[in-house]
């Protein structure tokens, strides 16, 4: 007996809903973006390797781990070598955490305040980012590096307020502490009857552009102007260290567009909801994925097609919009959303 | 009404008193005096307070032998007015004018360069176009000059030093735009000092891409210079061309026929339209807006498809020649020059659209690398920067070459002096040029397109200048009564406009940079020839 639960949890962190799943929906999503923006554009995107180049996305990753790595001859080596590991490392524990299958990848270990350990570890796999950046000692790097800290931080305020505001809804309140439980689990399950979408469409919009500038896509894709900063904080990089730099880039998109999902979409799941339980060969895990990555891939979709309407902003104006407009209308979308909840829970829950 | 020569003459008089020189032709409508050097500055003040418009165009210089002279070109009352003075070989030295007009900086850098005339008040270390490479105390366009062989040169390699910084001012982090950069599409290296984001200086070195166009055309028939001085740029090749031709035809007496006239300004109004396209996508990359690249690309190709069908060859045109052009247009193809113009018109309010109203455009460019009316004037900038700050100047209008005089059309200027202007003029450009090229197609005159010119061309000198798709171009030719030239001078339009980029640089922020350069729609390749 616990010979199978031991093998039941290596299945679920190495092939499914773990890693080889995680690196598969990302590497199609990788792909569907690409796609999405060439067909804006106007162009074709990837053709040639496989239906319609969906293999192009495998073929660049690797590609780049078959080059030789190097490092600038000033630069702390292990910093810079391991920076983009460590932050490539955050977003798959970010990862572990959410609902993909009706349950966590490793069943059990969502607790009353993973909402906030997942977004907690995105900003630490960006603060990592920086440290990759700083760690190259070129002053692109520097300057891509700062600009990712300076965004990122600006537009965690914002990011986090709104995230928030699903949880007033879901109303989860854990019964010895008496006080609101901030779990994906208990928001996913406050989604059963009605996607939280519909009832504060406003935090919605707002929170897609938060997200916006937290996967640094265009207008905000300021870190990585490459004719201002050349490559921004991956101009040193090279093979393998490269490619997991654009491979954490990749999964952090699908961690947002899973963030989203969970939040606002219903979670896993065509209608919503969530099952307590999950086996290797369970039937209604096997629905609750197929809606969940349905889901994901409508997000990337939205976000990709915001990224190819827009030019890209200065820094200075990123970080003005943040705090000018961002800011207040995130609080304002708090307060609108505290009221709503009060109906909400009030007529339904008590 | 007075004759150029007479109203030049007269100010001349006013100022100089009694010992005035005497003013010459020194081409069709074009004069030029023989001062001595201390005159010139008093000349060139006396200029700019009778015009505000007066403005450099070029300083060519010319080894005679014993001396070196060396001309200024101003553009003044209308024409072209050359100041010629004569240095000795031995101690060439001349007074700067960059106190008067700041514009002539780089030109008389370039003079000091190649032909080692000295201008003091404006000296300079290392060299401004040459490699570093190259020794000292050779000046390539002398005629006595001994050029090193490429094996001399390459013994002793250029060691780029490190990024220096302002002396006195070793905080600032310096940032190094070119000569490889994503930014640029042509080498040339431009050093940013940076504090924080904002920018306090630039440092420009050119020359990566320099070619020596001007010796070789020395060494080349005029036949073999036609085609060398179509490739000093591969966007705005027919108007190299057409000043080039001009010049020539102007020493040789030659008259174009008509339709070669009409047929030349059609080529160059679909160059004008092309390069403008080419810049709008350009401008989406430098400030990440892909989309818009890939769609004015996309309605671009249709241009370089009429190019291709009107003169044979999509981008070095090989098209307009020494005494008219090579092809002529058929009926048919008038016709599908038309359709797929008016196909363009109604793409273009899209962008004109797109410029006024697009919000993450405008937050990019309104307000962006301002040059106001005075800067432009000062620096001498031409082209449709100039235009964009409210400088109505246009070679066409001006000084009407081609068919020019007879086909109607507007200057489009604005007076909002930023980038969006000078992508919004560029716009205004298009629908004008689509109307010349319909007008030109309309009345396109009967007759042959071309006359058969001699191979060698009477002594005798001639300047002349077109407006290219980025501005006035500047030819000066002197003909010494053989095949090949005396000398050729050239000078573009972006080495005019790149002293405006330092400019208005300083107190922008690092991201404003590539906006505010390309809106200037620099060539490189056209600056360093």
């Amino acid at each position: 007996m616990i010979m199978a639960i031991d093998l039941t949890l290596i299945y679920r962190v190495l092939v499914f809903p773990g890693f080889v799943f995680i690196f598969v929906l990302t590497m199609v999503c990788d792909w569907i973006s690409r796609k999405i923006r060439a067909h804006m554009e106007n162009r074709m995107g990837p053709m040639y390797t496989g239906y319609h180049g969906i293999l192009q996305p495998w073929a660049d990753f690797i590609k780049l781990l078959a080059k030789e790595s190097t490092s600038p001859k000033a630069t702390n080596k292990t910093i810079f070598k391991l920076m983009p590991l460590l932050s490539f490392t955050m977003i798959m524990v970010a990862m572990f955490f959410m609902p993909i299958d009706g349950s966590n990848v490793i069943p059990g270990s969502a607790f009353s305040g993973d909402l906030i350990l997942v977004l907690m570890l995105v900003t630490i796999a960006n603060f990592f980012l920086f440290l990759a950046g700083w760690s190259s000692n070129n002053p692109y790097s520097k300057l891509g590096g700062s600009r990712v800290l300076i965004q990122v931080l600006g537009y965690d305020i914002p990011f986090f307020l709104l995230a928030l505001t699903p949880v007033f809804l879901a109303g989860g309140v854990d019964p010895t502490t008496k006080i609101l439980v901030l779990s994906f689990t208990s928001i996913v399950q406050g989604q059963q009857s009605i996607w939280f979408v519909l009832l504060i469409p406003w935090s919605f919009i707002l929170f897609i552009i938060a997200m916006q500038a937290e996967l640094e896509k265009d207008p905000f894709d300021v870190p990585d102007a490459e004719t201002e900063i050349v490559g921004g904080l991956e101009t040193e990089y090279n093979g393998a260290s490269l490619a997991f730099l654009k491979l954490g880039k990749d999964v952090q998109v699908v961690l947002g567009a899973f963030i989203i999902v969970d939040l606002f979409l219903g979670g896993p799941g065509l209608a919503g909801g969530i099952t307590a339980t999950a086996g290797i060969l369970d039937f209604s895990a096997f629905l609750f994925t197929i809606g969940f990555v349905l889901k994901v891939v409508a997000v990337v979709v939205i976000i990709q097609y915001v990224a190819s309407l827009w030019a890209r902003a200065r820094i200075d104006q990123v970080l003005k919009w943040n705090w000018k407009y961002m800011m207040p209308l995130s609080i304002g979308a708090m307060v609108l959303s505290l009221l709503v909840a009060f109906f909400w829970n009030g007529l339904i829950h008590f | 009404m007075a004759s150029v020569e007479e109203k030049i003459q007269v100010h001349l008089n006013d100022q100089l008193g009694g010992d005035a020189p005497q003013v010459q032709p020194i081409a069709k409508g074009k004069v030029f005096i023989q001062v001595e050097p201390s005159l010139l500055k008093g000349i060139v003040k006396g200029l700019i307070e009778k015009d505000e418009l007066t403005g450099l165009i070029a300083i060519t210089g010319v080894d005679l032998g014993d001396t070196i002279e060396v001309m200024h070109h101003l553009r003044t009352m209308e024409t072209i007015f050359t100041i010629r003075t004569l240095v000795s070989k031995e101690n060439p030295e001349l007074e700067t004018i960059i106190d008067l007009l700041p514009g002539a900086n780089l030109h008389e850098k370039e003079v000091t360069d190649l032909m080692g005339v000295k201008f003091t008040g404006n000296l300079f270390d290392g060299h401004f176009l040459l490699s570093e490479a190259w020794p000292k105390d050779n000046f390539p366009l002398r005629k006595d000059a001994e050029i090193p062989s490429i094996d001399d040169l390459i013994k002793n390699p250029v060691v780029i030093d490190e990024p220096e910084s302002i002396p006195g001012e070793e905080k600032y982090l310096n940032i190094t735009i070119g000569p490889q950069h994503p930014a640029l599409l042509e080498p040339e290296r431009f050093q940013l000092h940076v504090e924080g984001e904002i920018v306090i200086g630039v440092t420009p070195r050119l020359g990566y891409v320099h070619r020596a166009v001007e010796k070789a055309c020395e060494s080349r028939t005029y036949m073999q210079d036609v085609y060398l001085v179509e490739r000093i740029c591969g966007i705005c090749n027919a108007c190299h061309v057409t000043t080039f031709c001009q010049s020539v035809e102007n020493i040789l007496g030659t008259e174009v026929p008509a339709r070669g006239r009409y047929l030349r300004t059609i080529a160059a109004e679909l160059n004008r339209i092309h390069s403008h396209m080419l810049l709008f996508g350009h401008a989406g990359l430098e400030i990440g807006f892909q989309t818009l690249f890939q769609y004015t690309w996309r309605d671009r190709e249709a241009v370089m498809d009429l190019i291709e069908i009107l003169t044979g060859n999509r981008v070095n045109m090989a098209y307009i020649t020494l005494g008219g052009v090579r092809r002529d247009v058929t009926d048919t193809l008038k016709d599908r020059i038309r359709t797929d113009l008016a196909k363009l018109e109604q793409r273009m309010p899209f962008y004109k659209n797109l410029y006024e109203n697009e919000l993450s455009l405008r937050a990019r460019l309104k307000g962006v690398g301002i040059i106001s009316r005075e800067d432009a004037l000062k620096l001498c900038v031409v082209g449709p920067v100039a235009r964009a700050s409210g400088v109505k100047i246009d070679v066409r209008k001006d000084d009407p070459y081609a068919a020019y005089d007879e086909i109607p059309f507007n200057i489009v200027t604005y007076n909002d002096c930023d980038s969006l202007a000078r992508l919004k003029i560029r716009v205004d450009e298009i629908y004008e040029s689509i109307h010349i090229i319909d007008y030109a197609l309309e009345h396109l005159p009967d007759g042959p397109i071309r006359v058969r010119v001699p191979r060698s061309v009477p002594a005798g000198e001639a300047v002349s200048r077109v407006e290219a798709p980025r501005g006035e171009l500047f030819y000066y030719v002197k003909a010494n009564g053989t095949q090949s030239p005396e000398r050729v001078k050239v000078r573009t339009p972006t080495f005019a406009n790149i002293l405006s980029f330092v400019h208005m640089a300083k107190g922008i922020n690092v991201a404003d940079v590539p906006p505010a350069f390309v809106s200037l729609d620099p060539c490189f390749s056209c600056t360093d020839r």
